[in-house]
């Protein structure tokens, strides 16, 4: 069953990007668009945008590698285990949680550790893992979406990019301990 | 909001590293001043004119726990090398060998690219005779002194050259998208989307006005996060943004609108595994297919509301961009006027 729908999501999966890369010039030919032109005109917005999120990149990804670097985050962890052990999470989860939303390189790499030092078959690897599958590196995202149009003044948008990690997170581990538990 | 996280995260790192670095300094945790008594054995015999010669490196393990204080225990035999400098006699370990801590730190905190081995001068060595198999030995390494200080600096500079080549790597696949977009838009596809996607995002994007394209570049964007496309979902996530900040009569305050597409796509639902956790776990990220997709859809629904709630939250409520128009048609000058005081 389980496998069932897996394949059928990946088969899905799989038309996703050729459809759009294919379809869209096609149906464009078709409706008389001069395709490459438009095309290339489209694409050389490419550059500017990347280059737009340089500096908003640097300056969230610069701050979180110093945190990181400090040391601070295992004393974070370390502050937190005892106020989330109370509601049902591992602690060895914990730093999973802290990690991901900062950084998608340093949660993968966790993820790796935790295979190493766990095995793969392991509850806490298979919380982990969902984590990393479940959410984005949030403030990555709001580096690259609000830099890319120069938004500076974010309101709102950190608190809800984390509130929901954080129901990702403690979803994670109910559901891994619900099907696998 | 992002100002505190921002100067929290770099005033904080400064403070921890310190914080560590004294208390590391206090105890002493290095010993910077005290040789680590060691045996040298020479396979080949000692030759005392010898600039490099191979040893073996042995640590008593009790020695070694009572100088260091710590339970961490050494191999009982390191490969290494006895060289002649104009410091003295220097006793290099074999750079791939794995040491028990504090050695460890020691080790990573010298290393450089030319000569990535611990090492460290030979002291209280008795001048031998040549030929001597055995000698006994105390090794001092180099001291240990701010290492945290340093490694945040080290990692300032590193992820600063990490975000700009992260960014220009996208260049690529931005490029790609943003083409095809435009092509989508010039054949009418992205309007006729948008009339089949409105009735299902409008509530969740209340300003963007009837039939305006953003919604299907929205839709796009969410599509290509729901099947794990993560390369091809941000630059279409970057156009849907950039139709939302056409819409929106602040210049650099994000709307209503856009913190909700934010918070669509750092929740969004995955019904494929990112492929960056599938190079790591293999196969065995199948079994996650459902606590994946599971969590998601809570993490998504959450998203959703909480971002709704935080919208009414009145600290939020009074630095949105379409508060004026919300309210009435007020002129686009009194507005902007709004936006200074800020």
């Amino acid at each position: 069953m389980i496998e069932t729908i897996r394949s059928v999501v990946s088969v899905l999966s799989a038309f996703v990007l050729p459809t759009l890369i294919v379809g869209f010039p096609l149906y464009g030919l078709i409706k008389g668009v001069r395709v490459y032109e438009v095309f290339v005109e489209g694409a050389k917005e490419g550059f500017d945008v990347a280059v737009t999120i340089i500096p908003y990149l640097i300056a969230i990804l610069f701050a979180i590698g110093m945190f990181r670097a400090s040391g601070a985050m295992d004393y974070l962890v370390d502050l937190l285990d005892p106020v989330l052990g109370l509601i049902g999470v591992p602690a060895e989860v914990l730093p999973m949680g802290i990690v991901r939303p900062l950084t998608g390189s340093g949660s993968a790499g966790l993820v790796a550790d935790m295979i190493n030092q766990y095995g793969e078959d392991s509850l806490v690897v298979k919380m982990a893992a969902t984590m990393f599958g479940s959410t984005e590196t949030t403030f990555y995202v709001i580096a690259v979406y609000f830099g890319a149009v120069n938004i500076r003044e974010t309101r709102h948008a950190v608190p809800a990019g984390l509130f929901a990690d954080f129901v990702g997170f403690l979803a994670s581990v109910y559901m891994v301990q619900l099907l696998f538990g | 909001m992002l100002n505190y996280i921002w100067s929290g995260l770099i005033i904080g790192s400064l403070l921890f590293a310190l914080t560590v670095d004294t208390q590391e300094l206090a105890e002493n945790r290095f010993r910077n001043d005290q040789a680590l008594p060691v045996t040298l054995e020479f396979p080949d015999g000692y030759t005392p004119e010898a600039r490099r010669q191979p040893v073996e490196i042995r640590i008593d393990s009790a020695r070694y726990r009572e100088m260091f204080g710590t339970d961490a225990v050494p191999e009982s035999s390191y490969a290494g090398r006895l060289v002649q400098t104009e410091e003295g006699r220097k006793v290099e370990f074999d750079p791939d060998a794995s040491f028990p801590e504090p050695l460890a730190t020691i080790e990573s905190y010298h290393a450089t690219d030319d000569n990535p081995a611990l090492r460290g001068i030979l002291t209280t060595a008795p001048s031998a005779s040549p030929g001597t198999p055995q000698l006994e030995a105390a090794v001092q390494f180099e001291p240990v002194r701010f290492r945290k200080l340093r490694s945040i600096a080290q990692a300032a500079l590193d992820f600063a050259e990490t975000a700009a080549s992260l960014a220009l790597s996208l260049i690529g696949v931005l490029g790609l998208m943003l083409g095809l977009v435009k092509i989508g838009e010039e054949a009418g596809l992205i309007e006729a989307l948008t009339g089949v996607v409105q009735p299902l995002l409008n509530p969740l994007f209340p300003n963007v006005p009837e039939d305006h394209p953003a919604l299907a570049n929205i839709s796009l964007n969410l599509l290509a996060n729901v099947f794990g496309l993560g390369n091809a979902a941000t630059p279409l996530g970057i156009k849907a943004m950039e139709d939302l900040q056409s819409l929106n009569p602040a210049d650099d305050t994000a709307s209503d609108d856009m913190v909700m597409l934010l918070a669509l796509n750092t929740s969004s639902v995955q019904l494929v595994p990112p492929a960056l956790l599938v190079s790591i776990m293999g196969l065995q990220v199948n079994q996650l297919f459902f606590s994946i997709t599971l969590a998601t859809l809570c993490s998504t629904v959450a998203g959703i509301l909480g971002t709704l709630a935080l919208h009414q939250v009145p600290y939020f409520r009074a630095t949105a961009p379409h508060r004026n128009a919300d309210a009435e048609d007020s002129a686009d000058e009194t507005s902007d006027a709004d936006e200074r005081e800020i």
